[in-house]
């Protein structure tokens, strides 16, 4: 899925239908695209500038929300506390 | 919460469910709170008073199914119930304008960024969480439980309570205020955003 960015000269640099293609290529980042809309994925990422860059574009951005963004651990007593108060309410 | 009544499980099952399939999810539920409130304390009751509903509602879960889209939608009607009104951090907008805006469903998809690839894998974790915490509530919500949190379009639609056309304008709107707070940090870090690849 990775095409080398220096190929852009083959690309056709303005899409005519930005609004459709950045939805599906959106939902494709997502896991919502069917099999049939995923076909055409290669296509537009091989013919067509804008399409190629917002898929890259976007595809970072999920990448390092997953990957970077700062994770806390859950305080120890927590689990007892909440258990605790169960028993409580039992 | 809302699913009818199906059976009553005994308090064995009950524990079996709370400890196998509700438990298990504590990690992503104090990172949601967390990011929901902004305070350690906060998060830390969100939580508990999240855990203690699903315990007494637990004959409304059916057991095999998505636990953890049904914690989470217990978590965040709690969160807009209980602390949404004494959050500690304030609202930068006024929410009723922006949700007239947001919840509409007609996106503009045009509008493109000329942040660049290069610069946002170069971004620091602080800048991300920076970027992300600083979104409103309501665009930070669907960031984090697409993105990190893996949840489909139609699990968040339940979840949040809207429809699966509006979560996917609504992300996608997210998404663009994110690239715009990214971009901010990119000139700062003396990437030129404004030239082409």
């Amino acid at each position: 899925m990775d095409k080398n960015f220096n190929s852009s000269s083959e690309r056709k640099l303005n899409c005519r239908d930005v609004g459709k293609c950045f939805k599906l290529l959106e939902s494709i980042l997502d896991g919502e695209a069917d099999l049939e809309s995923k076909a055409l994925l290669d296509e537009k990422l091989e013919k067509c500038q804008p399409c190629f860059e917002h898929f890259h574009l976007e595809k970072v951005i999920r990448e390092v929300l997953k990957t970077k963004c700062t994770k806390r651990v859950v305080p120890v007593e927590l689990a007892d506390t909440i258990r605790q108060k169960i028993q409580e309410i039992k | 919460m809302s699913e009818v009544q199906r059976k009553k499980y005994s308090d064995k099952d009950k524990n079996a469910i709370f400890d196998q399939e509700f438990m298990p999810h504590i990690d992503s539920m104090y990172n949601f709170a967390y990011r929901l409130t902004f305070d350690e304390d906060d998060a830390k009751d969100l939580v508990q008073d999240t855990y203690l509903k699903a315990y007494r509602f637990i004959n409304s879960f059916e057991r095999g199914t998505n636990a953890k889209a049904w914690l989470f939608r217990i978590l965040k009607n709690s969160f807009i119930n209980e602390y949404r009104k004494k959050s500690k951090q304030p609202s930068k907008v006024d929410y009723q304008e922006v949700e007239t805006y947001y919840n509409s469903d007609n996106v503009d998809y045009n509008m493109t960024s000329d942040l660049r690839v290069d610069a946002v894998k170069d971004m620091l974790g602080d800048e991300i969480s920076n970027a992300l915490n600083s979104l409103a509530v309501d665009f930070r919500t669907v960031i984090i439980l697409c993105d990190l949190e893996g949840f489909t379009y139609e699990e968040m639609a339940k979840i949040l309570d809207i429809p699966i056309g509006t979560v996917r304008s609504r992300l996608h709107r997210a998404r663009n205020l994110l690239k715009e707070k990214l971009k901010g940090y990119a000139q700062n870090m003396g990437y030129d955003t404004e030239e082409d690849q």
